[in-house]
């Protein structure tokens, strides 16, 4: 794995020295604060109180529809220059010739925007703070919110990534992984649209709507970790695959 | 240091690189020669790592770039072609990158940058943002890079492309100079910059070696074969009157050049014979033919003509 940390911070020096993650950062947040505000302004006008969930498990569950909507237009803008900018300027040239593996080059990528899409998230915490003041907070519930976003991020990112490999071009590594993720989300939605049967468990299984409303409840399934995890291990298999293929174009 | 042998690559039906064999030795500042598109890019490119072959093999300092490809790659220090750098990086951020990407320990790093800093001339701008780099800049801190790891091999892709004449000077004394304690092996199509700085040519046109040797070893090979002579008269006939005398093998009018009527005779002489004396026979034959000799081409000694010779040839046979 000879090269993985150098890699991983040149990637996260060049994300934070460009104005690509302040900016979606700053979206991201808007975003988050818009959803987050309209679901807290949505429980304070109920008049019956004896309601069975709060804004947090609302936040990251019933209306995580809204959330991943977020994800689906931040996750691929993260990945999209990974591997597209540096074949386009040549300067995968220089890595490549260096004493490195693919392997290396690619997991110390993704393991930059992974610790990007973290510390857009880390802000949301202060949600839960400031609910804390007015009632109780379920921090296991809050915990494993946290573990869902992460295994969503965790897999969407890869794919990202992967799309990235594909292409010399920014924006079509930035459509590719768009389309990517949004039929695996539209893939979700089938859960409601199938009779019962082979299909309707199969958009069940891959549903990320549906992870996040259970994880949002405290339910940790192990299958959505394995499916989230084994997207993410695939993918990343996958690109270092394309990585090396690069060798014989 | 590097062993080339057989190198063919093809891309689908272009074949890029034909059955190229070479060798570089230790301590030897080599000249990888040839015209633009020739296969310089490609070759060096297999030699880094960053291509792999279709067939036949290289070693690097005895490893083989497709099988101990980690180990081929440490020991080498290669430039590419336009010098491609992260424009949003300050110059000693990217070396510090560069220094640890190569393995070098992370408490000789520093000095490391600091040493390839001052080699390339690219001190005072350390603290620049790559991208508002002039450049000769960004050429040199490209050369930073390859020094950064003190290889005992460099692989310079056209290093002095883009530069202006003063900086070009500087590139080559610097290369001259790291041609001391490094083997390099440094591609261009420039000839006066083979002169300049290299022991050795490898002469590559069309995907192929048409040449190698020393320089004296390519002027020579030259010199005891050819010579042009300009003259006013009827080519075909004058061709015939060459033909005749001692010493020449052959005789052929070149393409006329439309100067006056003046048509350029090139002459072909047979191994054997002593030059000199064999232009002098030709001369006084054509003076006694009634042409009018206008011009006595020297005999062609430049790497200038060895080159344009080697890589037409080439050309006319494909």
């Amino acid at each position: 794995m000879s090269g993985f940390l150098a890699v991983y911070r040149r990637e996260m020096l060049s994300l934070w020295v460009t104005p690509l993650a302040w900016v979606l950062l700053v979206v991201f947040l808007l975003l988050q604060g818009t959803i987050f505000y309209s679901i807290v302004v949505h429980f304070t006008s109920l008049a019956d109180l004896a309601v069975e969930t709060g804004p947090v498990e609302a936040y990251f569950g019933q209306e995580s529809v809204f959330l991943l909507m977020t994800l689906l237009l931040i996750c691929p803008a993260l990945t999209m220059r990974t591997f597209a900018e540096e074949r386009r300027s040549g300067t995968i040239e220089a890595l490549l010739t260096a004493p490195v593996t693919p392997n290396a080059v690619v997991l110390g990528k993704y393991a930059a925007v992974l610790t990007t899409y973290v510390v857009m998230w880390a802000p949301t915490l202060l949600y839960v703070v400031v609910l804390r003041r007015t009632g109780a907070v379920d921090w296991h519930t809050v915990a494993s919110s946290y573990f869902g976003l992460f295994g969503i991020g965790a897999a969407y990112l890869a794919l990202g990534t992967l799309m990235s490999s594909l292409s010399k071009s920014q924006l079509i590594a930035l459509l590719l992984a768009i389309f990517a993720e949004f039929g695996l989300f539209v893939l979700g939605v089938g859960e409601y649209v199938f009779e019962p049967g082979l299909m309707r468990d199969l958009c069940a299984h891959v549903s990320m709507a549906s992870q996040m409303e259970e994880m949002s409840r405290g339910i940790v399934d192990l299958r959505r970790v394995v499916f989230d995890g084994s997207l993410a291990a695939a993918s990343l298999f996958v690109t270092g695959r394309v990585v090396d293929s690069w060798r014989w174009g | 240091m590097i062993e080339a042998h057989e190198l063919t690559k093809d891309y689908g039906s272009v074949v890029a690189v034909r059955d190229v064999s070479f060798s570089v030795g230790a301590g030897e500042v080599v000249g990888f020669l040839g015209p633009n598109g020739a296969g310089k890019t490609t070759t060096l490119r297999i030699l880094a790592g960053f291509l792999g072959a279709t067939s036949g093999s290289v070693t690097i300092a005895g490893f083989d770039v497709a099988r101990q490809s980690l180990a081929a790659r440490a020991r080498l220090g290669y430039m590419p072609e336009a010098a491609p750098l992260y424009p949003e990086l300050r110059v000693r951020e990217y070396l510090a990158f560069r220094a640890a990407l190569k393995r070098v320990a992370r408490r000789e790093r520093k000095a490391a940058v600091g040493r390839a800093l001052e080699q390339a001339a690219v001190t005072d701008v350390a603290e620049t943002p790559i991208g508002q780099l002039s450049k000769g800049y960004r050429q040199r801190v490209a050369l930073a890079d390859a020094l950064v790891a003190n290889t005992p091999l460099l692989i310079l892709d056209e290093p002095t492309a883009g530069l202006d004449p003063n900086q070009i000077i500087e590139v080559r004394k610097l290369i001259r100079e790291l041609g001391k304690s490094h083997t390099i092996l440094l591609s261009t199509h420039i000839l006066p910059e083979v002169e300049a700085v290299c022991d050795r040519a490898l002469v590559i046109a069309r995907g192929r070696l048409v040449a190698e040797g020393t320089l004296a070893e390519l002027k020579a090979r030259q010199k005891s074969r050819q010579s042009v002579i300009g003259v006013h008269g009827d080519a075909a006939r004058l061709e015939a009157v060459l033909r005749d005398v001692p010493g020449v093998r052959n005789a052929r009018a070149r393409a006329a050049r439309d100067e006056g009527g003046t048509v350029e005779l090139e002459l072909d002489m047979a191994d054997d014979a002593e030059p000199d004396r064999t232009v002098e026979r030709a001369v006084a034959a054509l003076v006694a033919a009634g042409a009018g000799v206008r011009s006595v081409g020297p005999v062609r000694a430049s790497l200038e003509a060895v080159f344009a010779d080697l890589t037409r040839d080439e050309a006319s046979e494909a």
